[in-house]
């Protein structure tokens, strides 16, 4: 009789349950698409460990490739939102793209979050959107404290892309962290987007000599970049943010990497929380590897944020609520550490300094806020 | 600005306008036949970087081996192009085989993209490449020496192909006039299949150097670089072969220097190379060595 009565219920609620569908932004191919793959395999898997809602409602993805454009990622963000009737989105990777998604979130009051969308001032006047990485400010910051206290670097170079927000804005803080401790910035110098040869600019900064360089690029200029100093025998300490926590990175960079620092949100071998080891423990069962990249981190807390707020919706899921719960996350313990996202959808968080060794990341340091 | 740092910006200038010079070579030879400015001459560059990168990966050719499958590659690709796209097109007004070139460009690229997605892959060069040389004060990587002699290597058999040999005789009174070389009894088709083999052949050798320096592909790159190539064409003097390397050379070093002499603006070092374009054209309007196209004999 219990028995029957556990299996009806099951039934019931089985037949009850409805399809909850969570819109997924990301570039899958295109220049940034190592970035999108990384963090849909995340999001993937995260969603593969909780899916489920109190009231046996399943959480589906809906899946779209921007290419890594403006156009695209509003337009596929629109989609999503007018014919999939998603309750939440989550995407792009760069800046500029998750701009154009933030729009769409914006004016149908779909909650956004972004994993890895760093720009600082990417979430002004935003009551939709939220992310769950740190902002640019506050990686350029820290690397800048860091180096002129922890490494010593007096003076220092910048090689920024004119061409992205995400560049500039790291940029600015950096320099003007760097100065506010007592540092000099002896020259910013600048490139575009697609530059492939920086000989010309790398002599220049052997001229100058400084103690150190700080590259606030993504990874295919960067790996050019480092890869053209070395052999020209610009032996100077490098430095960038999350734009090259990507394997292609040291792919293309080759042994020209070896010694170069990098900040990230995440470090595989130092799991912080239960969830982080449990996700690490999976991925390790499908991937046959232990190393999860920190996109692939950021896309599945993104995804669990996301997830904790349809859960404390259950009872009346709109939009509206699920933004509300996600901008009411207080340390929350994610894949890739402690997050705490506030009224403006800003999450503070730990920066984790990387060292690249032998064509691996390696962890170096904490830098906490 | 000391002569050391100068020295080495040269080096840094003369490698990036040989590769430059290659592609704008192909342009310069088709437009002095045909009239035809081959937008997609810069994607069959591109293509040729593709097929040598498949040679290494794929089938494990060495490098001198993949050089030269892909510039049989591109040769047939030359080839094609012009029996498929542009041959139908001889009696056509110019600005319709215009038009079906810079079809052409967007075909190849988006082939590409479909069979190699638009994700840039990696190209590993030969490891000679990268060994750094040190000249009085300058390092330069071998590559870098390299790929401007074998630029003027090649140029010069170019030209003696065009001086010294029948072939040359008849390309060069095919771009003089079409009607009496057909009533000479040379079939000017043939001419011009040989023309589009010969700049490709030199597109993939710059694809192939361009990838080997620069150590990834992606579907896209022929069009910037195409573009400077044709700039460079007409600086030069368009249906000039020493021209078109006179223009590369001009265009590479300007994005050089203008990143030497001003270091801040170092981000608009492609619009210098464009402005110094327009100047020079302001003066020369038909270019460097302009010819004068009612007596055009390369």
């Amino acid at each position: 009789m219990r028995k029957s009565l556990v299996l009806i219920t099951c039934l019931v609620a089985a037949l009850s349950a409805k399809e909850i569908r969570v819109g997924v932004v990301l570039p899958l191919t295109g220049v940034t698409a190592a970035y999108g793959q990384s963090a849909l395999e995340g999001i993937r898997l995260a969603n593969s460990l909780q899916a489920i809602l109190q009231n046996g409602d399943k959480v589906n993805l809906v899946v779209v490739d921007t290419k890594g454009d403006k156009l695209e990622s509003s337009s596929a963000a629109n989609r999503l939102v007018s014919q999939d009737k998603v309750f939440g989105l989550i995407g792009e990777m760069t800046t500029a793209n998750t701009l154009q998604v933030m729009r769409v979130a914006e004016d149908n009051k779909i909650p956004l979050i972004a994993p890895a969308a760093t720009g600082d001032r990417l979430l002004d006047k935003k009551a939709y959107s939220s992310r769950v990485c740190f902002m640019d400010s506050f990686q350029g910051a820290s690397l800048a404290k860091y180096a002129f206290e922890n490494l010593n670097y007096k003076n220092a170079v910048l090689v920024l892309d004119q061409s992205t927000d995400y560049s500039l804005g790291l940029a600015r803080a950096f320099e003007k962290e760097f100065n506010a401790k007592g540092g000099k910035v002896l020259k910013s110098l600048r490139i575009n987007s697609g530059d492939k040869d920086f000989k010309a600019i790398i002599a220049q900064i052997k001229g100058l000599n400084p103690d150190f360089i700080f590259l606030p690029l993504y990874y295919s200029e960067a790996s050019l970049f480092v890869r053209q100093a070395r052999n020209a025998g610009l032996l100077t300490p490098m430095a960038s943010a999350d734009g090259v926590a990507d394997q292609s990175f040291i792919e293309l960079a080759g042994s020209a990497s070896e010694g170069y620092i990098f900040t990230d949100s995440f470090d595989s071998h130092n799991p912080s929380t239960k969830l982080s080891k449990d996700f690490i423990a999976n991925y390790e069962k499908a991937k046959g590897t232990k190393e999860v990249p920190n996109f692939t981190a950021m896309g599945a807390d993104a995804y669990f944020v996301m997830f904790n707020a349809l859960n404390a919706c259950v009872d009346n899921l709109t939009p509206v609520c699920v933004n509300e719960k996600i901008h009411q996350t207080i340390n929350f313990e994610g894949v890739s550490g402690i997050i705490s996202i506030d009224k403006t959808g800003n999450a503070t968080r730990s920066v984790v300094l990387k060292e690249i060794k032998n064509q691996k990341q390696v962890f170096k340091d904490i830098i906490n806020p | 600005m000391d002569s050391t740092l100068f020295l080495q910006q040269l080096v840094n200038g003369f490698s990036l306008g040989s590769m430059y010079a290659l592609i704008a070579v192909g342009y310069t030879m088709v437009y002095g036949v045909l009239r035809l400015i081959n937008f997609a001459h810069g994607d069959i560059m591109m293509v040729s970087a593709y097929a040598a990168l498949f040679c290494i990966t794929s089938l494990n050719v060495p490098f001198l081996g993949a050089l030269s499958l892909a510039m049989i590659f591109a040769m047939v690709v030359g080839i094609a192009t012009d029996k498929i796209a542009y041959k139908p097109l001889r009696k056509a007004p110019r600005i319709s085989l215009l038009i079906t070139a810079i079809g052409i460009s967007f075909f190849l690229q988006n082939l590409f993209n479909m069979l190699f997605t638009s994700t840039p892959k990696a190209f590993l060069p030969p490891a000679y490449f990268e060994e750094l040389i040190n000249v009085g004060g300058i390092s330069v990587t071998f590559g870098s020496l390299l790929v401007p002699l074998i630029t003027f290597i090649i140029v010069v058999i170019v030209l003696l192909i065009l001086y010294k040999s029948k072939y040359g005789i008849a390309i060069r009174a095919l771009a003089f006039d079409v009607q009496t070389v057909n009533l000479m009894g040379i079939d000017a088709n043939r001419i011009i299949a040989m023309v589009f083999a010969l700049g490709s052949a030199l597109a993939a050798v710059g694809g192939v150097f361009w990838a080997s320096m620069y150590y990834s592909i992606t579907p896209t790159m022929g069009t910037l670089i195409g573009l400077k190539a044709f700039a460079a064409a007409v600086l030069g003097g368009i249906g000039s072969v020493v021209g078109a390397v006179i223009g590369g050379l001009i265009i590479g070093l300007t994005e050089v220097i203008a990143v030497a002499f001003f270091p801040e603006l170092s981000g608009f070092k492609d619009a210098f190379a464009f402005i110094f374009l327009v100047f020079i054209l302001l003066f020369k309007p038909t270019g460097i060595l302009g010819i004068n196209f009612e007596k055009s004999r390369f």
